[in-house]
């Protein structure tokens, strides 16, 4: 369980030094209690105390980096088994697997393909996160070989090394050890050799197991070889032993319970024989690092808009800024739609103008990033806010008519809005999907 | 040191039968139950917790559909009897969801088409039934009286019930012991306000589907996601008013740009993947019937749900 602050003070020298950067110690506690600093910071703590505060101040679910660079992720600190609780903070790597059986040339065009392509939604650019390469030949210099295949692109895409042998992934490291990749895996039987490897090249390490007990068994013989940035695959044969491993995983982690098990989890789509599916469930149930073949057209873009969703905080409605948007490109003659500045809304009305391929503007309004459903019951969509951005964005100048095309669900204000502006309202459909309709029969006229 | 689970609920999702037999008055080959659970999703000890169902939607009146369908599924959508009868034979659907969008044409009247369609569809499968009405409030009281009549004693579930427009939909449903679908615009509260509302009318919890409202992926997803997370959490800490099994219909996802402007070779690829990580993840969140449009959709969450079944070895959650 977490400690109070009151608590950490008690098992703190109390000499209020200032050495840690803190005026007092109680200061400082109040720190540690929010996880906003670290122990070792304080020089006069015993050893006691040191791994009584480790064990409670520290993040639930340890921060792993993975890869350097423009590149690099980072997984874990995650607080939560719901996201509207909070959010979920970093989103999962999700990393194509090139086998070391495949030729050079299509190693090489995997890695520039996740270098390179990039997904535009919403105003953000989504890509794939990194390379996983499997040492599937069983022989090393295979392996070394694949691996200097992806370095040889010069892409500094964060790297996944997967094999059984140490040995192998010896090999690869040679090629790739600098650039913080993640090593897989270890299990009972190669532990320490893994770990060695681990602290020598200061890599992430995956240790696998398909019980909590292994796992917890395993953490603490890694941590015991001095490895602590870990992460953890549950091994999972079926999607319903992935779900219940990884919902376990995060619960203990993030109550406590088992501070063992609060590193991220990995999880390797490939194995449960359904990658599809098995991305999705990682992408909502708590998985940090996925490992996938490299995937088609559609599965690619439904993956990668899958994560945006999960990993945007749901408490917050993302806006868009208000202002006269131009769909095609309208003239004096071209209709004027109002709406509100949440972003789907947006989105979804200019996906629908768009395909009516009449040029026309958008007009949209501040209503802090409410729907038109919400702002109007609010109180936020209202003819003041419509008038003053008629003004603002100069829309008077843009267009020789007066006539504004509002929201159906906005149907209320039209009366109010004709006042305050002295344009002609018309009232549109509630569904965006109706517009196109709507324009050719309503505003031909 | 324990590795259970243990959330401390004490509630259950309340159940919900869809569709009747011979036995139960019905002219169905199968009914179901749905809900009944009593922690997250697919953490269910109980070996025959039932698995999500897959519904085929279909319609009437085809302006208002998607050409992806139309040009997958050919010439058998211009009869709402083969295309059911394709959802049950060929697609492999657990439950037919008839839209009748030729109501939703301006100043529409024929109620009398509407009886057939409702019977042509009952003759040609015997899936249990979900039909979606008109969404006008002129007609609506027909249309639904009409619906219930047509399929008295088999069970349907029956939709839309929202928030400004819910006694059409429950009159009928009372009148001709149907259940129906309480749709909220993806909020917890206006959820739950519907359901007292329907309460107060007479409508049982036992006859209630709730929906929260789908957005497609990438288009509101993300809060429908949370909002099914947050109904089935409340439920299972005791909020018998959102004790209800919950529906799932994404219903843009073939109309956003991303499946629309595809190109026409990929376009069947791009559709059925927005609708099953739509599906899975919904189902994740609690969803327990999931509707959608493209057939191709089918297999692939028929695949998956098994396997999201399958229990998890000797660290299960006890």
């Amino acid at each position: 369980m977490a400690l109070k602050a009151l608590d950490i003070y008690k098992l703190l020298p109390k000499k209020n030094c200032k050495e840690c950067g803190d005026p007092t110690c109680l200061t400082f506690a109040m720190k540690l209690a929010g996880g906003k600093a670290d122990v070792d910071l304080c020089p006069y703590l015993s050893e006691e105390a040191k791994s009584v505060l480790g064990a409670s101040t520290r993040p639930p679910i340890r921060l792993v980096r993975v890869g350097v660079g423009e590149r690099f992720f980072k997984v874990g600190e995650e607080t939560v088994l719901y996201r509207h609780e909070k959010t979920f903070y970093h989103p999962p790597g999700i990393v194509f697997r090139v086998r070391d059986t495949q030729a050079a040339p299509e190693i090489a065009a995997v890695t520039r393909r996740v270098r390179d392509e990039t997904f535009t939604r919403v105003g953000a650019d989504l890509r794939f996160s990194g390379i996983a390469i499997e040492n599937t030949s069983g022989s090393a210099e295979t392996f070394a070989k694949a691996v200097a295949a992806v370095e040889a692109e010069q892409a500094h895409l964060p790297p996944v090394l997967i094999a059984k042998d140490p040995a192998a992934l010896k090999a690869g490291l040679v090629h790739c050890g600098s650039y913080r990749p993640l090593l897989h895996a270890a299990n009972k039987e190669n532990f320490r050799e893994m770990c060695a490897l681990a602290k020598q090249y200061g890599c992430p390490l995956v240790i696998r197991a398909a019980t909590p007990e292994g796992l917890v068994q395993l953490v603490k013989d890694c941590t015991a070889e001095g490895v602590q940035d870990i992460m953890l695959d549950p091994a999972p044969e079926t999607l319903g032993a992935f779900i219940t491993r990884s919902t376990q995983i995060r619960q203990l982690a993030i109550t406590r319970s088992v501070p063992e098990l609060g590193y991220p989890v990995f999880l390797d789509s490939t194995l449960t024989g359904q990658q599809d599916a098995a991305i999705v469930l990682g992408i909502v149930k708590y998985a940090s690092v996925i490992v996938t073949d490299p995937l088609t057209p559609g599965p690619a873009k439904a993956a990668l808009t899958l994560r945006q969703n999960i990993y945007t905080d749901p408490q917050k409605p993302i806006q868009m800024n208000p202002g006269l948007y131009r769909v095609g490109t309208p003239d004096k003659d071209a209709p004027v739609l109002m709406t509100v500045n949440f972003s789907l809304t947006f989105f979804t009305l200019q996906g629908y103008l768009e395909s009516t391929r009449i040029p026309c503007f958008m007009l949209i309004v501040d209503t802090e990033g409410m729907s038109v459903l919400t702002a109007v019951a609010a109180g936020k969509l209202n003819e003041f806010l419509v008038r003053d951005a008629i003004k603002k964005f100069g829309v008077e100048n843009e267009v020789s008519h007066r006539k504004l095309i509002i929201p159906g669900y906005a149907s209320p204000l039209s009366g109010r809005i004709e006042e305050a502006t002295g344009w002609k309202v018309l009232v549109g459909p509630r569904d965006a999907a109706e517009i196109g309709e709507f324009l050719h029969e309503e505003w031909k006229k | 040191m324990s590795f259970d689970l243990n959330f401390g609920w004490t509630s259950t999702i309340g159940e919900v039968m869809l569709g009747a037999t011979k036995a139960d008055g019905g002219t169905r080959r199968l009914s179901y139950r749905i809900g009944g659970g009593t922690t997250l999703p697919f953490l269910e000890s109980r070996a025959d917790s039932p698995s999500p169902l897959i519904a085929l939607e279909i319609c009437d009146y085809l302006p208002f559909w998607s050409p992806i369908v139309k040009n997958y599924c050919g010439d058998l959508v211009n009869s709402v009897g083969e295309w059911a009868k394709a959802a049950d034979a060929s697609y492999g659907a657990d439950l037919i969801r008839l839209y009748l969008t030729s109501t939703r044409q301006r100043n529409f009247s024929d109620i009398a088409s509407i009886r057939k369609t409702v019977e042509d569809v009952l003759s040609a499968s015997s899936l249990p039934l979900v039909i979606e009405g008109s969404n006008e409030p002129k007609i609506d009281s027909e249309v639904f009286q009409t619906c219930g009549e047509a399929a008295q004693g088999e069970r349907l579930l029956l939709g839309t019930a929202e928030a400004g427009k819910y006694r059409s939909v429950a009159a009928a449903a009372l009148a001709y012991n149907h259940s129906i679908i309480a749709q909220s615009p993806i909020d917890i509260n206006l959820a739950k306000q519907l359901n007292i509302l329907l309460k107060e009318i007479g409508v049982q919890r036992d006859h209630i589907v709730i929906d929260p409202y789908t957005g497609a992926l990438g288009y509101g997803f993300e809060y429908s996601y949370s909002a099914m997370e947050r109904i089935r959490f409340s439920a299972l800490k005791g909020d018998a008013d959102l004790a209800m099994p919950m529906i799932c219909s994404a219903i843009d996802s073939l109309t956003i740009k991303e499946v629309r402007e595809a190109e026409p070779g990929l376009q069947d690829e791009l559709a059925t993947r927005w609708e099953f990580y739509t599906g899975i993840a919904a189902a994740a969140a609690g969803a327990e019937i999931i509707c959608v449009r493209h057939p191709g959709t089918i297999p692939l969450l028929r695949k998956a749900f098994t396997d999201m079944k399958k229990p998890a070895g000797p660290s299960a959650v006890r």
